[in-house]
């Protein structure tokens, strides 16, 4: 299950010098605070210093901004068990419990239960990754362009119809994402809508217009607000606790794994992620339990459910991004970029060409979730306190150093005009109920997607319809993907009536 | 509340419709050929139909008596103001220099997002700018031009 040469490799690359690491830590604490921002979204940090990577090598940006997904998913949480406000989406399933525990004045033992179970869940998230991806990749290697192109366009269709609002804007979304990343020059060599500006020859700038869409925007949307929680609500945080809480954690082994493995597999899934995964992983554990009296009270069970899913489903959603390379979510699609951002391509290609670096990847997020562990336990008192910062300070000063980003992309006036344009639309979709990460992840596919539709049309000599009959796989997904298209909307409107 | 589709949206959903239809012409204009339009044509159509399909739906939503909560006029203005700030911000870097243009930016930002106060603001923004510019600044690969620092 392990290719052994290419795991040894990864075990030399990782610890031969101290490099990798450097940047580690720094990711863990930045995902950590923006994670417990309740607004701030973890793709929004990884966007913001997606710039910073520009300098490091491959290995060392996958890392650094890994940590930051994997600090994020964490700390979400905290602000979910004080004050009853998840940090993300992702961590939406944790107040039900968490709260509750808090207010019981159990606070501290529900942080370290949920510490405990968000580094298990990566751990096994990540396992998960570590021994599917060799047979994976023997699957995705006999994938030919036609199959591909399916499974990009059923991966949008996914991403864009299972998100928070109604379908038709998630597809419009995806949409027109595919649609602007057909500017500048196609994969056939014609220049396109350049509008004569010498910037738009190689399309448009992603990086930046993910800065826009994700950090700008959002941020734009906050303003109207003093600080990110109102009112006083202060806990004291204290080390006693937190340690009999991890202990605790472990006395739901069951629990634990039932959470990781549902995040791990639901991860998978472009478009459904983390922030399905802990209500599934909640609602499964409650109605898995024996006695369920005690869940939406306090029951420790539901914080290890909700947190070990959102912590392992990082690793169900890379195993989409490095063996397709379709971006499950808005974090993979950071990551994505950053492959593109150091001249790789996800998907099938890597996997076989760079598999020591696959491995490297998997098994230096193993290791962070150890860090993870040590950073959690330090800086769970600053967690807390972060969301008093005062929102008229914050924004202007995030907002600056998106445009900086912008420019340290480019290094032209480029990147932060593109910045600039993407803030503006971004404040349109989200006023209006438009995912933004769809469009970001339309923006990222569409070259991928406009190269394997024209060699799907070379190698089937203009006839794809009958090239298609002989591909089994391919007529397969393509029906996956009419499913996915036509039932998953038809579902989700009858569901929203009978609510 | 209203029974308006809200003015922001209808420019939003015209703004997309403009947007596809300039790239299918242009591209078209730029080859006419199946492997230059397979994205395009196919991706631009689809952007058209949904907007037809959205605008149909919120206009059968008002007229079946749905309201929506009307927009704080006020609010919807401070946010424009401050995205136009931005844009002079984004073209403002490389033409009056990045700590100039960070330092008014924040300056004038951290009022309009609500702050009073008026000494805090310019020492903040002036102390932010310090920072962005030795440590953010430092790690970027292209020459920075700078005014003052």
């Amino acid at each position: 299950m392990i290719d052994l040469n290419a795991f040894s490799a990864a075990l030399t690359i990782l610890f031969s010098d101290f490099g990798p690491w450097i940047w580690v830590v720094p990711g863990l604490i930045i995902g950590l605070v923006f994670g417990a921002i309740p607004g701030l979204q973890i793709s929004m940090s990884m966007a913001i210093f997606l710039p910073f990577t520009f300098g490091m090598d491959f290995l060392q940006a996958m890392l650094f901004l890994t940590a930051i997904f994997t600090g994020g998913a964490y700390g979400g949480g905290v602000t979910s068990i004080l004050m009853n406000i998840p940090g993300s989406s992702a961590s939406v399933a944790t107040t039900f419990d968490g709260y509750p525990m808090a207010q019981k004045g159990l606070h501290n033992e529900a942080l370290g239960i949920g510490l405990a179970a968000s580094v298990v869940g990566c751990l096994i998230g990540y396992l998960f990754l570590l021994l599917l991806i060799q047979p994976l990749a023997t699957f995705v290697l006999r994938l030919g362009p036609m199959e591909m192109a399916v499974i990009v366009l059923w991966g949008l269709t996914l991403i864009a119809t299972l998100n928070d609002g109604s379908a038709a804007k998630g597809l419009l979304a995806g949409v027109f994402g595919l649609l602007l990343s057909q500017v500048g020059m196609s994969s056939t060599g014609v220049m396109r809508t350049t509008v004569g500006n010498p910037y738009l020859i190689d399309g448009i700038s992603v990086v930046p217009a993910m800065i826009g869409l994700f950090a700008a925007s959002e941020l734009l949307r906050l303003r109207g607000n003093s600080y990110l929680v109102e009112g006083d609500k202060s806990h004291s945080v204290r080390l006693g606790g937190i340690m009999r809480g991890i202990g605790q954690a472990f006395r739901y082994p069951v629990s634990l794994i039932r959470g990781s493995m549902i995040g791990a597999l639901i991860g998978v899934v472009p478009g459904v992620g983390v922030s399905i995964a802990n209500l599934v992983a909640y609602s499964e554990e409650k109605r898995a339990a024996k006695d369920s009296s005690g869940f939406g009270k306090g029951d420790p069970r539901g914080v290890v459910a909700a947190e070990s899913s959102n912590s392992s489903s990082e690793g169900g959603s890379m195993t989409a991004l490095l063996a397709l390379g379709i971006p499950g979510g808005a974090a993979t699609a950071v990551l994505l970029a950053a492959f593109s951002f150091h001249n790789l391509v996800g998907g099938p290609a890597f996997i076989r060409d760079e598999r020591d670096l696959v491995y490297a990847i998997i098994l230096g997020n193993i290791v962070q979730v150890a860090l993870l562990l040590i950073l959690g336990l330090l800086l769970l008192r600053v967690l807390g306190m972060v969301v008093k910062v005062p929102l008229a300070y914050l924004v202007p000063t995030v907002l600056a150093m998106c445009a900086w980003g912008g420019y340290g992309i480019t290094g032209t006036v480029a990147g932060p005009v593109t910045v600039m344009v993407f803030a503006g639309l971004g404040w349109l979709m989200r006023r209006h109920g438009y995912p933004v990460a769809c469009a970001v992840i339309g923006l990222l596919l569409g070259r991928m997607l406009e190269g394997e539709l024209v060699r799907t049309l070379q190698i089937s000599g203009g006839n794809p319809l009958g090239y298609m009959a002989e591909r089994p796989i391919a007529l397969v997904m393509l029906a996956v993907l009419i499913l996915s298209a036509v039932v998953l909307p038809v579902w989700r409107a009858r569901k929203l009536k009978k609510a | 509340m209203t029974r308006r589709i809200s003015s922001t949206h209808l420019f939003f959903l015209t703004l997309v419709v403009a947007a596809s239809l300039f790239l299918i012409w242009s591209s078209a204009g730029a080859s006419p050929t199946t492997y230059n339009l397979i994205v395009v044509v196919p991706a631009g159509v689809i952007v058209i139909l949904l907007t037809l399909w959205i605008l149909i739906g919120e206009w059968r939503a008002m007229s079946a008596g749905a309201v929506r909560k009307r927009t704080n006029l006020s609010e919807t203005f401070g946010d424009i103001l401050l995205l136009a700030l931005f844009a002079g911000l984004c073209l403002g870097l490389t033409g009056v220099g990045f700590d100039v243009a960070t330092f008014l930016f924040i300056w004038i930002g951290v009022h309009l997002c609500g702050e009073r106060r008026l000494w805090a603001p310019p020492l903040f923004a002036a102390a932010c700018t310090f920072l962005m510019v030795k440590f953010f600044g430092s790690l970027f690969p292209f020459p920075m031009p700078l005014l003052v620092l």
